[in-house]
């Protein structure tokens, strides 16, 4: 019965061991000195064929008892071992680490303003069309009815290429474009870069703008107030209030410039005691502007007198410094990655 | 336009503040800029009387006056003006006054004399440059009296913007009828009645107009005895209020008129008009001429010119010539009023770059039917202020008289465009209030007759406009419009913008910056970067030599940014621009071609900051690998990069292939010319096509393929590569075996020995994945695949394994 007293005690002196263990190593140094091939109960096993057969039976029961109580020790060991060191970890753990750090990548702010304002005019059933940036003066100026030695061409100093071809002067020469391709019903809007020979603090010689048109029968100034004013509150919110004022424009007739009651100071025209910078004062800046399509531009492109359009055009920089409260225009083409991060992905 | 509230108020009894007739002028179209007070620096400057003039005991120039300035008690004021008088009436500014110049009056001794004020010249009041002298006013003024007011100085001034298309409100005339409509206020002219010399005998100047489609009218009289002298101090500061400087009385009459009632005039010394006639003709090519301003000009045959019998005398609508000039001396005067082609006056105007008050109104149109009024005006003012007499005798040509167009006008369209229903009455009442005459001929079918100062007045579209003003564009009911669309562009591709924002937010995403450059450059910036000179695109008219020429590559601008970014101190940049680059194309109906590029700049540290990433700088690694991601995001294949055989900037450069197309570049900036950008470590750069890409794109279709069922098996080979065999030309040669088991081939580790010891080779571990689709490969037929790999590796590359 030595053999099952030795079975028997493997387990408590075990116990005594495993105390001492403290590491998974040392656990691991114990499990090949019991449990392994050459180990205690492997041993002691190795002279269970000696016995007489009669006996045989109960050591057989007490070797697996023993085997099972030992593996039962190792396991909770080694559970408390692991607990432990996950406790250490744990202790050790600083959530106020630095985050590893991803790339962050930034939008220019007049992509941000180019997507969100198309967006809108796509949600309210605008495609989006384009044209050249190197433009001939007939679609920049001629089909738009601004002949040759028109004053208003003043209005808009003009980067050559030769005497016929330029730098288109706005997005308007794209309404002319759509127009020749498409018969109406249409609507669309075209952003783009567009050039003016001008370069001053408020003035920059290429900027962006975004031109709309839409042509059906019956179009009248009702529903180009009602589209302007739908865009105006989804850009700068529903309270923001819209003022039409009588402009002109050689390609539209009636012309309206769009003013919008001044996001700095809410249309109070100050803040504090001060006149307000931004609307100098009046309580409204300037956003854009507008008009039904003169029927000269129709003539230009072919378009039976009976319809009627509306088109717009609106300046992308100026949007986005209302929007992010910019105020040096030049900031927009430097590039220094101080402006460009502040934008992110969108706001 | 700057127009004077109290000017106005000679036209039409408009009580209202400046503010109100400002916004009330904004909202018909005719945009207030700002509120001026010219005088409000003086309005403390008080009327004095010199009673008293002594010289100062202790100085030989300086004068002791006593003077009623309306205080109570006389003033002590020492003067050193030569020209103080007792009994002047002169601006006093009091103790405690201070002057536009910034300087305040205080007690004070000169030379041991009191002096409690100080007696003002022009320059000192800021109304002249004059300098010569104390300021002597008319002697009616009562001592006490506010400058300002006693002279009844012109103390608001409206700057309103004027559109190119009213001409009419370019005048006090004009912009008194619109405030006249706008407040249902009476609209008069104050009468100024000319008397001709009845002794003397008629003066007319012959005149032969040589083209009438440029010269339309031509009127002028002639006065005689006149003497040049300054304006009196009202007409003058009138002027100096609306920002034109005073000369003398003749050109001062001139430039009051064309400020009151919009008709430029010119003035010629009479007896200096040879052969005493007037030839309007275009000017010879290469003709000589010196404009008042002293300038020579050379003229061509697009140029109108006033002639007398033998040569120009002025140079019409622009600016007079120096050869019939008023001076002091003149003592007749020749008056012109006249009417051009506007587009003629803007030829020249712009072509010599000289615009005049009297250019810019000609330019948009004059009323014809007042050139003759307005002639009479100055003739009768003239003479009130100059002494002289106006000769009876009108020298007049008028080729082409102003025929109002008679516009047919449906009320109907108007509410159609405008959106709203306009009653009637107003309508007519409003195209009435601009000057038409209204003719209803049926309910729908109106006619209005064209006021002559209202050239913009031709069409429909006009009326519509007009109508809609006075209505008040902002009193119409915004609605949504009913949105038709045409079945036929469904389903069309993605747009250029579309797709363009599509890569712009892979590039944000991937963390990428957005960078936006102007599309010019200067040619000195592409000469630089070697980039080709055929092929450019000039610009005309550049603002400055670093923008006279259209970018044929992003990178001068990314590389600009680069060195804007470092003179800030970045340690590392990562941009992306999306913009077209432009080559000249004869097959381009603009001539040029505009093709949309995707350029990304690398420089420096992987990572700002350090915990917990390894410091480190970006390197081609980094550029293939996004270029790679984009290909991926774009469901393109990997690139094929190739060394490019040669490239204007990149060194190495690197062609990329999609498919073997060629898309684009990619590589370090030479060395050299990063170093100029002040790049002190290894720029990356890419450039791609995205015309190109947008349509490989396009023709792509995603198609899901099945994941495989059964396990992949892997097997490593290490080859030890010579220096100059690639990595692509191994897995080439692998995949180029066709093994039907390999799925796989890819890079995983390459050990460089030190170079003096291997010559340049390269231990380059590929692992091989295979796979079968319908069983569990075994380890014999995957060794044997393998074996098969690295013996065609050594045949055919020379490797060893």
């Amino acid at each position: 019965m030595d053999l099952i007293a030795a079975l028997e005690s493997l387990a408590p002196e075990l116990e005594k061991g495993l105390a001492q263990a403290s590491s998974l190593d040392a656990l691991e140094e114990l499990r090949v000195e019991f449990l392994g091939r050459k180990g205690r109960l492997a041993r002691i096993m190795g002279e269970l064929p000696g016995l007489a057969p009669a006996e045989r039976p109960a050591a057989g029961q007490a070797a697996n008892r023993a085997k099972a109580r030992c593996n039962e020790l190792f396991a909770a060991r080694k559970a408390a071992i692991e607990a432990g060191r996950e406790a250490g970890l744990l202790a050790r753990f600083d959530p106020s680490m630095p985050g590893r750090a991803f790339w962050r990548g930034s939008l220019h702010p007049t992509t941000l303003v180019m997507d969100e304002v198309c967006g809108i005019f796509r949600g309210l059933g605008f495609d989006i069309a384009s044209g050249p940036e190197v433009e001939i003066d007939h679609f920049n100026f001629e089909a738009l009815n601004m002949p040759p030695e028109h004053p208003a061409r003043d209005m808009q100093d003009t980067l050559y290429i030769t005497e016929s071809v330029l730098m288109r002067t706005h997005t308007s020469p794209v309404q002319v474009r759509t127009m020749l391709a498409t018969r109406p019903p249409l609507a669309v809007v075209a952003p783009g870069k567009v050039y003016r020979r001008d370069s001053d603090l408020t003035h920059t010689p290429m900027f962006h703008q975004i031109e709309g048109l839409m042509v059906d029968e019956g179009i009248s100034m009702a529903h180009l107030r009602g589209t302007l004013t739908a865009f105006v509150r989804a850009v700068f919110g529903a309270d923001t209030r819209v003022r039409f004022r009588p402009s002109f424009f050689p390609f539209t007739e009636p012309s309206a410039e769009v003013d919008i009651s001044c996001c700095m100071c809410g249309g109070k025209g100050h803040a504090g005691n001060e006149p307000c910078r931004v609307c100098k004062g009046t309580g409204w800046v300037e956003i854009l502007g507008c008009g039904m399509v003169d029927p000269a531009v129709f003539e230009s492109v072919d378009y039976p007198p009976e319809v009627s359009g509306f088109a717009f055009g609106l300046g992308v920089e100026r949007i986005a410094m209302l929007k992010y409260g910019i105020g040096d225009l030049r900031m927009f083409f430097e590039n220094d990655v101080r402006f460009l991060a502040q934008f992110g992905r969108g706001a | 336009m700057l127009l004077s509230l109290s000017w106005l108020r000679e036209f039409t009894p408009y009580e209202g503040t400046a503010e109100a007739l400002g916004d009330r002028l904004t909202m018909l179209g005719l945009e207030l800029e700002d509120i001026v007070r010219p005088f409000d620096a003086i309005a403390d400057i008080r009327v004095g009387h010199v009673v008293e003039c002594v010289p100062h005991p202790d100085s030989d120039h300086l004068h002791c006056c006593k003077v009623d300035a309306g205080q109570g008690e006389l003033l002590d004021i020492v003067c050193g003006a030569p020209n103080v008088a007792a009994g002047q009436k002169v601006p006093v500014a009091l103790v405690g006054t201070r002057l536009p110049d910034g300087m305040s009056i205080k007690k004070a001794k000169l030379r041991g004399q009191p002096s409690m004020g100080m007696i003002c010249s022009e320059r000192e009041l800021g109304l002249s440059d004059a300098h010569d002298g104390i300021l002597v006013l008319p002697e009616d003024l009562l001592p006490g009296a506010r400058l300002v007011d006693a002279l009844q100085l012109d103390r608001e001034v409206l700057d309103i913007s004027i559109t190119p298309n009213r001409a009419d409100c370019l005048s006090v005339l004009g912009l008194a009828r619109e405030t006249a409509m706008a407040f249902h206020l009476p609209f008069s002219v104050p009468e100024l009645p000319l008397v001709l010399d009845a002794a003397a005998p008629a003066c007319e100047v012959p005149v032969d107009i040589a083209d009438p489609e440029l010269c339309w009218l031509y009127a002028g009289r002639v006065i005689s005895g006149v003497r040049v002298a300054p304006s009196p101090l009202r007409l003058r500061y009138r002027l100096h209020a609306v920002g034109v400087r005073a000369i003398s009385n003749i050109v001062d009459v001139t430039n009051y008129i064309l400020f009151e009632c919009g008709q430029p005039l010119h003035s010629f010394d009479l007896d200096k008009l040879r052969g005493g006639r007037i030839v309007v003709r275009t000017a010879g090519e290469g003709e000589h001429f010196v404009t008042l301003d002293g300038k020579e000009r050379v003229l061509t045959s697009r140029d109108l010119c006033i002639c007398d019998a033998e040569r120009p005398v002025g140079l019409a609508g622009v600016m007079g010539g120096r050869n019939t000039e008023v001076t002091p001396e003149s003592r007749n005067i020749f008056l012109e009023s006249a009417v051009f082609r506007p587009q003629s006056v803007r030829v020249t105007s712009r072509r010599l770059g000289l615009t005049s008050e009297a250019s810019y109104r000609f330019e948009r149109g004059v009323d014809q039917r007042r050139t003759l009024w307005a002639l009479d005006r100055a003739c009768a003012l003239m003479v009130s202020l100059g002494g002289g007499l106006v000769r009876k005798g009108l020298s007049l040509a008028e080729p082409r008289p102003f025929i109002p167009c008679r516009i047919p006008f449906r009320p109907s369209r108007a509410d159609a465009l405008l959106g709203v229903t306009v009653d009637r009455e107003f309508s007519a009442r409003a195209l009435e209030g601009v000057g038409c005459a209204v003719e209803r001929d049926a309910p729908d079918a109106w006619t209005a007759i064209q006021p002559s100062w209202r050239p913009d007045l031709t069409r429909e579209a006009d009326l519509v406009e007009e109508v809609g003003r006075v209505y008040g564009l902002d009193a119409i009911e915004p609605v949504l419009p009913p949105l038709r669309r045409r079945l036929d562009t469904a389903g069309a591709p993605e747009s250029r913008f579309a797709f363009w924002g599509r890569i712009r937010q892979w590039g944000a995403g991937l963390g990428l910056n957005e960078a936006v450059n102007y599309s010019f450059v200067g040619h000195e910036d592409l000469d630089f970067l070697r980039l080709g000179r055929e092929g450019r695109i000039s610009i005309m008219n550049p603002l400055s030599a670093d923008q006279d020429v259209l970018r044929t590559a992003l990178a001068p601008g990314l590389l600009r940014d680069l060195r804007n970014n470092l003179a800030q101190g970045v340690q590392g940049l990562r941009l992306f621009e999306l913009a077209n680059v432009f080559e000249s194309d004869a097959a381009s109906e603009t001539t040029a071609r505009e093709t949309g590029m995707l350029g990304i700049l690398l420089y420096g540290r992987r990572h700002e900051s350090g915990w917990p990433h390894a410091e480190a700088d970006m390197d081609y690694a980094d550029i293939k690998g996004i270029v790679g991601h984009l290909l991926a995001f774009l469901h393109l294949p990997e690139p094929e990069c190739r060394p490019a055989r040669e490239h204007a900037f990149l060194l190495p450069a690197v062609d990329v292939l999609v498919n073997g197309e060629r898309v684009g570049s990619m590589g370090r900036v030479q060395p050299a010319m990063a170093g100029e950008f002040h790049a002190r470590k290894a720029v990356w750069l890419a450039e791609l096509d995205l015309e190109i890409l947008r349509r490989l794109h396009d023709a792509v279709t995603v198609a899901f393929r099945p994941l495989p069922v059964y396990p992949p098996v892997r097997r490593d080979i290490t080859v030890i590569a010579n220096a100059g065999l690639t990595v692509g030309e191994v897995l080439s040669q692998v995949r180029g075996l066709g093994l039907p088991l390999l799925e796989d081939v890819a890079l995983v580790d390459c050990f460089e020995p030190e170079a003096d010891k291997a010559a340049g080779e390269r231990h380059l571990t590929f692992r091989l994945t295979f796979r079968h689709a319908d069983r569990t490969l075994n380890d014999a037929e995957v060794d044997k695949v393998r074996e098969k790999v690295a013996e065609s590796l050594k045949q055919r590359l020379g490797v060893r394994i």
